[in-house]
């Protein structure tokens, strides 16, 4: 049996042993006495003496008590179960000080699970921080510099580049999964040989491709972990299936882990080899892959960026467009994207509102500090030390920033199911765990702010002096100086709010902007699908499907009308193509890229678009050899800013020449919070025959748009009972989507500082009201010298109005260096800086005021004879 | 009872208290108050136990295990605490007294050094 067991054995044989040790130290006496008395002591002599050597007791047995257990501990424990009998004993105290501090110890807990999730947690990947993604700078040909790179620079960089071990290459490429049940669109990846072992990972099942099978393009494909469950039931012999692709049979070879996922969506089902056709090996301008790289061991970014943009210089050299760089970003970046900076705005916004919630609970037991001195007067004159008395506030601190962990947690839970939705696209496992680091971490903050809340009033209420705070009435004066401590305190909380306010305040502007921003299209009342048409190989038969697929729907009830477009609008920003104008050097068409869209003939009408100038297409648009076009305001403001381009003629490489018949109101193709983009549109019945037709369709309801889901699906159905429909959703989700990242961060931050603002004029409000208790007997004699209630109302609320002043202007400093950090939040929109610092101080003075008039009302309001009769 | 002048005692090291303990325990089992003369004693007085040291020391050996106590009748046939030496505490007595051997040979040799062949 070991010590450690001993002293637990002993623990629970505490009143025998105490009984053991009296005897002992009895016989101990004893013994010494008689022995006295044998060398002839008398037996009062010899007891006295024997007392005398032997020294105080009750000493002796408390220090050879302290071996039977590990006194520390024991200590701690005590105070410990005396900081529970206070929290006990002061219900409101302990309520509002359990509440602040759960709503900051919640709020940063919950914020912190996200913040590791996106940035902190390691990606599933070997080595993940050693990736790193390439893209293509073209900031000489395009509004967009950051491109998709080709699969002809993958092949070069591969072949020359001096710094990566391996790079791979992804290209999108959706498929129709059909045969057994009814046929689904799968997000896809074509990925490289390469892929895998760039990324360092293995499937659960089965195997990956080959270099072999890549080249000679055999059909074989990766399946996810997601998609073995949902349509395939987890089936135990799932390897070696025949599954049918876009209408191809693929043999399934391997089952991905469920916690695999890459760039650009969590959510791809299928990796199959991308087996480049040769004239895309060929081809710098097919802009169409993304491209992964492992860096070498010992090779940093910014040289690999360096040796990089070098190679691609000297690749592209013989481009036609001239040669370009590229961007090279490490894939956690890439990944996290403007996440990050929102993450650790609202982070910080967090960490505020603990401190605040730290700040007020200071001032709270700074307040009941002074309520205990009586107590603490007591403990000192019975011979606790300063350190021992510290070290009981620290734990009293310590048990009540332990309770507020606890109901932080219960906070922070639900609030998580909220935050998984920050958690960025590309991202899997979206799920926030509470797990050991998470917990870890608000352990520490709960210690952290014990300190932060406790030391000040441990250092404070330690410091008494027995005889003057026991002396009956010896309180008074000796508050006064201590105040500007907890002024301090109060400029600090009321400047984090501020600045807190302040920046909820411009995100929130930033999203209403961005809410109410002119998208060019009316998006009540709009169902959007796509129609992938794989099945018809032959152009005219898809346009013949489109336009009939169309009419079909046009019949449904509820239905005003319907279009088509390859691509949803704010969906895809891919697709984009070189162009001349009439009169431009054929050189030109290097520098000159255009979004384009095909569109079907009512598209405009149904979307809701609105012409600058000029008109849409109407029935005489047909299949010709002048053909007409619709260009949008940024295209037309690019090259004809101040005049009209009606009638100017343009040209995609050396096919047909378009003549501008409108100038369409900006539609961001690209996503909401794109930049606008010059973009060209085309009815459909005159593309050149070289496009995949994609069929996105637009329908305008006069019913609630979700509601004519099944009615669409079975009339397109009715067409072709195997023609699968993807994506189905409104333009409203669409945009609701792309704005979460916006609104949930408004709407936190917003959140964020009205707590901050509600706890900060509660601690304006207690350390007044208190200060007003304390100084009860000094108004009674002003009042009884003749000062009226009005002059101690204006001399109660002066105070704490110059305290709000001055964290108001404090605040405000910090808060243009904040505004400064989130810069990349506003998406470019300038929000009104002095009209939200005007609205901020404008609340923040009001209810201040407020915090400051009721405490100082009730001064004016003392009754002098009372006051001094308690004196 | 002789004793001498406090002023001619010596203060224990720290931790030579434990040590003692062990060794008079090696003699046989007995109770605090003979430990405590029984030190006193053989040091000619030189080394004066107190009560307020020894007991703590006696229940922290316990703890350790280095000793164990139960309760026996004294030569007086009075109830008394008895401690023994348990197989472990002689252990630690071997080596504890090895290294204060080492420790007193050092500090002799130190405060008395003996010139062998360093002529100066």
């Amino acid at each position: 049996m070991n010590s450690f067991f001993r002293k637990l054995l002993w623990l629970t044989q505490r009143r025998d042993k105490e009984a053991e040790l009296r005897e002992e130290l009895r016989f101990h006496l004893e013994e010494d006495a008689e022995e006295r008395q044998e060398c002839g002591q008398t037996e009062n002599e010899a007891r006295r003496a024997t007392r005398h050597e032997f020294g105080n007791v009750t000493l002796v047995q408390e220090i050879t008590r302290a071996e039977w257990g590990w006194p520390r501990l024991e200590q701690v424990a005590r105070d410990a179960g005396y900081g529970l009998r206070q929290i006990r004993r002061n219900p409101t105290f302990s309520t509002v000080a359990i509440a602040t501090l759960a709503l900051g110890i919640g709020g940063i807990t919950a914020m912190f699970s996200v913040v590791y999730a996106v940035l902190i947690r390691p990606l599933p990947y070997a080595n993940a921080d050693r990736l790193v993604m390439i893209w293509d700078d073209m900031s000489k040909n395009d509004v967009t510099s950051k491109h998709n790179s080709t699969p002809a620079e993958w092949i070069e960089w591969r072949r020359l580049n001096s710094v990566f071990t391996d790079l791979a290459t992804s290209q999108q490429g959706d498929a129709t999964l059909s045969g057994d049940g009814e046929p689904e669109q799968l997000p896809t990846r074509k990925v490289s040989w390469t892929f895998w072992n760039v990324l360092g990972v293995q499937p659960m099942l089965g195997r990956v491709f080959t270099e072999d099978e890549d080249n000679k393009s055999m059909r074989v494909a990766v399946i996810s972990y997601g998609l073995w469950q949902r349509r395939f039931g987890g089936a135990s012999d799932i390897v070696g299936r025949r599954i049918s692709l876009n209408d191809e049979p693929y043999e399934v070879i391997g089952v991905m882990p469920r916690s695999f996922y890459f760039m650009p969506s969590r959510d791809i089902d299928v990796w199959m080899p991308a087996s480049w056709p040769s004239w895309m090996r060929r081809n710098f301008t097919w802009h169409d892959a993304h491209i992964v790289a492992r860096l070498k061991p010992g090779v940093t970014v910014e040289q690999a960026r360096q040796s990089m943009q070098a190679l691609s210089l000297q690749v592209t050299a013989k481009d036609f467009r001239g040669p370009h760089s590229v961007f090279v970003v490490p894939l956690r970046e890439e990944i996290a994207g403007k996440t990050k900076t929102a993450l650790i705005l609202l982070l910080c916004a967090a960490a505020a509102l603990l401190l605040i919630a730290c700040v007020n609970l200071a001032n709270l037991l700074l307040s009941r500090g002074t309520v205990r001195g009586r107590e603490v007067a007591v403990r000192a004159a019975l011979g606790a030390g300063r350190g021992r008395l510290i070290a009981q506030f620290l734990t009293e601190s310590l048990v009540l920033a332990g309770l507020g962990v606890v109901a932080g947690l219960l906070l922070a839970l639900p609030a998580m199911l909220f935050l998984e939705r920050l958690v960025p696209e590309a991202m899997g496992a979206a799920r926030l765990t509470l797990d050991w680091r998470v917990l870890a971490f608000s352990a520490a903050i709960a210690v952290a702010a014990a300190l932060i809340f406790g030391l000040a009033p441990a250092l404070r209420g330690s410091r008494v002096s027995p005889q003057e705070e026991l002396r009956d009435g010896g309180h008074g004066t000796a508050g006064a100086r201590s105040h500007w401590f907890q002024h301090a305190l109060i400029i600090a909380e009321t400047a984090l709010a501020v600045v807190l306010l302040t920046c909820g305040g411009l995100l929130l502007q930033t999203f209403q902007h961005l809410r109410n921003n002119d998208l060019g299209i009316r998006r009540e009342s709009l169902l959007t699908f796509e129609t992938p048409l794989f099945r018809y190989k032959d152009f005219d038969k898809r346009v013949a499907f489109l336009n009939a697929e169309i009419e079909k729907v046009r019949e449904i009830p509820g239905v005003i009308s319907a279009g088509s477009i390859d691509f949803i609008p704010f969906t895809n920003f891919a697709r984009a193509t070189f162009y001349r104008l009439d009169g431009q050097p054929e050189s030109s068409l290097a520098g000159q890229v255009t979004l384009i869209r095909n569109v079907s003939r009512d598209y405009f009408a149904t979307v809701g678009a609105r012409l600058r100038e000029g008109r849409f297409f109407i029935a005489s648009d047909q299949k010709s050899d002048s053909p007409v076009a619709i260009v949008n305001e940024a295209f037309a403001n690019r090259h004809f800013a101040g005049g009209s381009p009606l009638g100017r003629k343009f040209q995609f490489g050396n096919g047909h020449w378009y003549t501008i018949v409108g100038v369409v109101k900006q539609i961001r193709e690209s996503g909401v919070l794109e930049e606008e983009k010059p973009a060209v549109y085309r009815v459909n019945k005159q593309c050149d025959q070289m496009y995949d037709l994609n069929a996105g369709v637009v329908v305008r309801t006069a019913v609630e748009p979700a509601s004519i889901i099944s009615a669409v699906r079975h009339a397109i159905w009715s067409l072709d009972k195997d023609q699968p429909l993807a994506h189905i959703q409104t333009m409203e989700e669409i945009v609701d989507h792309q704005l979460s990242t916006p609104s949930q961060s408004s709407a936190l931050l917003t959140a964020f500082a009205l707590l901050a603002l509600l706890l900060a004029s509660l601690g304006i409000y207690g350390v007044l009201s208190y200060t007003v208790t304390q100084r009860t007997p000094e108004i009674g004699v002003r009042m009884a010298l003749g000062a009226t209630s009005n002059q101690i109302l204006f001399s109660f609320g002066r105070r704490g109005l110059a305290l709000t002043l001055a964290g108001l202007a404090i605040g405000l400093v910090l808060a243009a260096f904040a505004t400064h950090l989130m810069s990349a939040l506003l998406y470019g929109f300038q929000p009104g800086y002095v009209s939200t610092v005007t609205g901020v101080s404008l609340v923040f003075l009001s209810v201040a005021t407020l915090a400051c008039f009721v405490p100082a009302r009730r001064a004016s309001r003392v009754n002098p004879v009372i006051a001094l009769r308690n004196e | 009872m002789t004793r001498r002048d406090p002023s001619s005692q010596v203060d224990l090291l720290q931790g030579t208290l434990d040590l003692l303990i062990l060794r008079t325990l090696l003699a046989g089992s007995t109770h605090g108050h003979a430990i405590a003369k029984h030190i006193q004693r053989t040091s000619e007085e030189m080394l004066q136990v107190e009560t307020g040291s020894l007991y703590p020391a006696l229940h922290r050996l316990e703890a350790r295990g280095w000793i164990s106590a139960s309760w026996a009748l004294s030569d007086k046939g009075k109830r008394a605490r008895f401690y023994r030496l348990t197989p472990q505490g002689r252990k630690q007595l071997v080596a504890e007294q090895s290294k204060w051997e080492a420790l007193s040979r050092a500090i002799a040799l130190i405060l008395n050094p003996v010139d062998q062949g360093e002529s100066q």
